[in-house]
This record gives C-alpha cells, structure tokens and sequence, in this order.
C-alpha cells in the first residue's frame, strides 16, 4: 500500500493559520490537478473548518505534502511545519476511518464529517483525482463511519442548546400542525431555537416585547404575528410552546401570576422553554404533566450528559475503527499480492515443465515410469521449498499490513511482469 | 395444533420480552428483530391453540386467553409501527400476566362450545353480552397501558431527565390520546355489554336473581369506573396524571372482574 497523508486539525493548528490553509470549494479542482502533477497517483483533499487533509496514494515516491500545501496556500513553511502531522498506510487509513466516524472532531459523533469526507471523494472523483486505492479507502470510510453509529451510542442525543430544547418538546407533542408558539423578547439564542420549532411545522408563531418594534421585528422574520406586551397573559393561556429570552433583569413570570394562566387552559401541555439570563419564568412553574419548563441550566447539563453518554462510547467505536482498518489493509494487501502469488507460481511451474520435457527427451527410453514419477516429485519438492520462504514471508507482510517493498522485490528477482 | 400448550405461546412472549429487554440495554438491531420472531411465533402459536381449542369467553380461563391474544395483536402491530419504542416491554408484561393467570382456572368439562348454538336466541345474547364486555376489557387494558407509559413520561419530564436515555417513549401528547381513546371506546362497549347482561339476566331468572353476586358487582364497578373517567375527562377537564392515574384503578377493577367474569355463554346463571 502506497497511502501518505498530510494535515491539520483545530488541535495541531490555531484557528488563524486554519483560516490560511481553507481551499475553497472553486479552488480544489487545480489543487488536485496541480498535487498529481506534481506527484503522480491519486489525491484527495479534505478541506472543513476543523481540519486540512490531503490523501496521496500510489506516487511515484514520497510526497512532499508539506512543501505543496506551503507553495499552494503561499504560507511559510516554518509556520506550517509544526502545525502539520503525516501518517502512512496503515496509520492513513486508520486515521481516516476515525475522521470518518467523528471519533477525531471537536464535537465526539457530530454527523456532519461523514458528509464531509463523503463530499472529498465525490470531488476527487469528478476531477479524476481518485483511483483504485483511494476509491475503496473512501468508500471503506463511509461503511465504517455508519457501522460505528449503529453499533454504538456516539451519535445519540443532541449537543447543541437549541437542539436539545427541541428533544423536549417533542417528548410532550407528537404532532405540530395545530401548535400555538409564543416567543418573549429577541435574544440571539432564541432566534436559533425558533428556527429549529419552524422546522417542526408549527401552526401560529406570536411575539412579544416590551419594545413593539423588536416584536414586529422578530416577527416579520420568522412569519408570525407580534403581540402587544401587555397581551402576554391572554396569549400564554393560548400558547402550547412557549420560548422565552428577554434581557430582562428579574423574572417577567412569578407561580402566582402563572397558576390563574394555567387553570384556563384546557387542552394540551405546554412546553416553556426560558434561555433567558436571568430567568424569565419561576422554576415552580415546572410540573413535569401539564407545564414542562426548561431553563437554560436544564438544557446545558443535558448537553454535558449528552457529551459525557458520547465519551462513554468511545473505546468501542475506537475497536471496530481498528478492527476495520485492519480488515481494509489486509484485504488491500491480498488484492496486491495475490496476482503476484499467482504469477511467481505459474512461472516456476513453466519453468519446471521445460526443464522436466528436456530432461525426458535427452533420457528417452532410459527412464522406468517408477524413475520419471521420482524425478517429477523431486522437481515439483524443490520448486515448492524454494518458493515456500518468499510467499510465506509475502503473506506475513499482508498480515502485518506494512509496506509493498517485499512485492516490488520479488517482481524484480523474479523478473515478473505485469 | 392439539399439541400446542400455554406453555408454547408463553415462552415465545417471554423470550420476545427478555429481547427487548435486552434491545434496552445493548442497542443492536438483532435484539428487535429476535424480539420479533419470538413474539410472532408466540402469537401464531397462540392463535392455533383458540383454534384448536375454542375456550368460552364466559368462563375466566376462556377470557383470560382471549383478552391475551388481542393484547398480543396490539404488542406485534405497536412493535411494528414503532419499531424504536420499548413497545413490548410494556404490553408483554400484560400478555404473559393473562396466560399465566389463566393457568390458574380449569378449561371447564365437556365438549367446546358449539358456536352455532350459541348464536340462537337466548344464548345470542349471552354471546354478545361476553364478546363486549371482553372488547371493553381490551380497552381498559390498552388504556392501562398508555397510562403507564404516560406516568413514566410524566417522571422523566418532571425529573428533566434526558430525552434520549432509558426506554424510548411515545410523546405525553400522543399517550394521552391514546388513553382517551381507549377508554371512550371501552366505556360504551361496557355500557351496552351490562345493558344486554342485565336483560339477559332479567329474562332468565327474573328480578329475584342474583344480582349482588361479586362477579355482578365488580362488574357494576368497573362500569363506575369508566363512566368517572369518562366525567373526569369530559366534563372536569381533568388532564395528564389524573386521567393516567384513574384509567389504572379502573384497569385494577378490571383484573378483579376477570376472576370473577360471567358463565353467560355457558349457559350458568349471571
């Protein structure tokens, strides 16, 4: 196997030089034009915000990832050089496989590097950049990235706030056809989490603030209805979700003020999400049947769960990213050496059958059938004991997974072609 | 299909259970789809023995069994349809309970009951009056069933525990519906069940009849039960726990009036 690899991610490089080293989407295509050119075989580069990897398989001979990366984005190769990490063969494909199955991204089962990695091939492959190695190796890498989600719980749950506030909400409603949403204030964080409710398909958006112009504001953006302040109680009586993140300075919603609101409802739950700071509503309020309120220290501890539940399923996704790295290598190294195998042996046997039919014309008559059955065995021994050490030592390299240097050797001690 | 014994369907429902269990603990596909074979292998097995051996939803082993097999159903359709919820971990506690408890009563002597007998006069009666009372019982039950899913819901929610640990969930909303359902489907099927029984009853032994016989009364109470349900709901606008926690005590009339269910069908008294 001929695989190098070259790159950075957000923990050997620091956002700024990360920034630098973006190839952007309209540039890869010379990028991995200019890398075969200089280098032969096959590329792939694999270009987020998090990390710069650039995949070189079958090159003419070691590649100098490092100083193309420095010529490409016109970066100096003394600040890129610590910055840069390379792995080879087995350690590449393994380390790709970790990429892949987001056991190597800043947020541990993020979903979103599957894509990405998927996204690299797919462009390496319309640029002609991708062979017969890389080709597996990517799709090996989805394979793996889908068989660690299903057989472990690194992906479960939600990570960011506004996800996780949406989780909850959908333990209390099943359908959102017929849901009131009522947002209080505009906070940055709210705008987030409404997005994600608008998602669901809610059926009437109203938003209130003690500024009218913030509330037309917000609800202009979002296709809802603003509300006057002073409505607050009426439509919270109404509401089935409600989303709160004023700047207010104390809560705007005591238990006394909330208990003759909720004694006039008369149909579902209601889902009050405050990720206001301070809080908006009394944490009394909270029932666990008819009101469900979560506050923003609610949702952050579930997150931390959440990341901690991932954590726990670490060294599991980290054995089948082994397991499966060896399988690929392996696999890879049979593809190679097979054909190698095969033709050494037919040679031998050619040359064992020419030596053995010169043998019986020069000895024609002399010979017993008892005598040319003894003769024949003792070739065919011969030749199977000198070709046991180099096949023996070819299948412990498989094994192994190390370099292609036994298989180049034997080609040219051989003299086998192609 | 003689050689079909309770015990056949109710290993089969026990190991579906234990698989599920199993799923809620190490999350692998192959734990649902064991789960699955098991427990549709329980229910066909189930099915030929009813077959085979035709018990009589008037006597309490009878009904036990039947009750079982429509709640079976129910496990293998929710398992289906909601293939990531812990379905059966909750209804097959029920069947197994059913099939067990049956156990306990004898099958009744003499031949099966001759269907098409009972489908004449007096005794069509008695039948109809059976078969309601047994549909209004799988209503109780599958209300029962979505109030404990709903109160370990409502938990979760109160102690603001994480939506995706622990045993996957329908939402409050949709438990809520279901149990509305449930009981607004088994109270006029109990109300029409009693009407028929009363009548039947009248008929056959006139107004000196037994009537404050325990089984009569659990009866008359599982009936109370479900009409302050039906109050609780439609007229308090009682919610969430109060209905969960109601349609329970009505499930535990119930499983009182099972022991002590009505020979109708069988020709006994009522």
């Amino acid at each position: 196997m001929k695989l190098h690899l070259t790159g950075c991610n957000f923990r050997t490089a620091p956002v700024d030089l990360r920034e630098k080293l973006v190839i952007a989407e309209g540039r890869l295509p010379a990028a991995l034009a200019d890398l075969q050119a200089r280098h032969g075989g096959e590329a792939t580069i694999l270009s987020t915000c998090n990390r710069l990897e650039i995949y070189q398989a079958d090159c003419s001979g070691p590649p100098d990832l490092a100083g193309w990366l420095a010529d490409w984005q016109s970066v100096a190769p003394a600040a890129l050089a610590p910055a840069l990490y390379s792995r080879s063969d087995a350690d590449a494909v393994r380390h790709l496989f970790r990429v892949a199955a987001s056991l190597d991204s800043l947020v541990v089962g993020e979903g979103q590097i599957a894509g990405q990695v998927k996204t690299a091939y797919e462009q390496a492959r319309e640029n002609a950049a991708a062979g017969p190695l890389l080709h597996a190796l990517f799709q090996q890498a989805r394979v793996v990235a889908k068989r660690v989600r299903r057989e472990t719980g690194i992906s479960r749950g939600h990570v960011s706030v506004s996800s996780v506030a949406v989780d909850y909400v959908r333990q209390v409603f099943d359908h959102f056809a017929d849901k009131v949403v009522l947002v209080i204030g505009a906070g940055k964080m709210g705008r987030l989490t409404l997005d994600h409710l608008k998602e669901l398909g809610v059926a009437w958006i109203f938003v209130t603030n003690r500024n009218p112009d913030r509330a037309r504001e917000v609800a202009g953006g979002c296709g809802g209805t603003a509300v006057p302040w002073d409505q607050l109680d009426e439509v919270l009586a109404r509401a089935d979700i409600v989303l709160s993140t004023t700047g207010a300075p104390e809560p705007i919603m005591s238990a006394e003020r909330f208990a003759p609101i909720a004694a006039r409802r008369t149909t579902s739950p209601m889902v009050i999400l405050d990720i206001a700071v301070p809080r908006d509503f009394d944490p009394a309020i909270h029932d666990g049947d008819q009101v469900c309120l979560f506050n923003i220290d609610d949702l952050q501890r579930l997150r931390t769960a959440t990341m901690a539940e991932r954590l726990r399923h670490v060294g599991p996704a980290e054995a089948i990213v082994e397991q499966e790295a060896r399988k690929f290598v392996g696999e890879w190294a049979r593809r190679r050496t097979g054909p190698v195998i095969a033709k050494l042996t037919a040679d031998c046997d050619a040359r064992r059958q020419l030596i053995w039919n010169q043998l019986q014309s020069r000895l024609n008559g002399k010979l017993s059938d008892d005598d040319r059955r003894q003769i024949e065995g003792a070739l065919r021994l011969l030749q199977n004991q000198i070709l046991h050490g180099p096949i023996s030592a070819l299948a412990e390299e498989t094994r192994s997974g190390s370099g292609t240097g036994l298989i180049d050797a034997l080609r040219q001690l051989f003299r086998l072609k192609d | 299909m003689e050689h079909i014994s309770r015990f056949c369907f109710g290993a089969s429902y026990a190991i579906a259970l234990l698989a599920e269990l199993c799923a809620s603990i190490w999350p692998a596909r192959f734990w649902r789809w064991f789960g699955l074979a098991f427990g549709g292998a329980g229910l066909l097995a189930h099915t030929l023995f009813l077959i085979a051996q035709q018990p009589t939803p008037a006597m309490p082993y009878g009904s036990l069994l039947l009750l079982a097999w429509v709640l079976a159903v129910f496990y293998l359709y929710g398992t289906l349809h909601h293939r990531k919820l812990g379905w059966a971990i909750f209804v097959l506690p029920l069947v197994l309970t059913l099939v067990v408890l049956a156990g306990g009563f004898t099958r009744g002597s003499g031949p099966a009951p001759d269907w098409a007998a009972n489908l004449a006069g007096e005794r069509f009666w008695g039948t109809v009056h059976g078969t309601l009372i047994l549909l209004a019982a799988v209503g109780v039950c599958v209300g029962a069933i979505a109030s404990v899913m709903y109160l370990l819901q409502a938990r979760r929610l109160r102690a603001k525990s994480s939506p995706t640990s622990g045993i996957k969930l329908l939402s409050l909303e949709r438990l809520e519906a279901m149990n509305r359902r449930a009981i607004g489907l088994a109270f006029p099927l109990l109300t029409v069940g009693l009407v028929v029984g009363f009548a039947v009853g009248l008929h056959r032994t006139g107004p000196a009849g037994p009537w404050v016989s325990p089984k009569v009364i659990s009866t008359a109470g599982l009936w109370a039960a479900s009409a302050l349900l039906m109050v609780l709901r439609y007229n308090l606008h009682a919610r969430g726990r109060v209905l969960a926690v109601g349609t329970l005590g009505a499930f535990a009339v119930l499983l009182l009036t099972l022991f002590l269910a009505h020979p109708f069908v069988a020709g006994g008294q009522p």
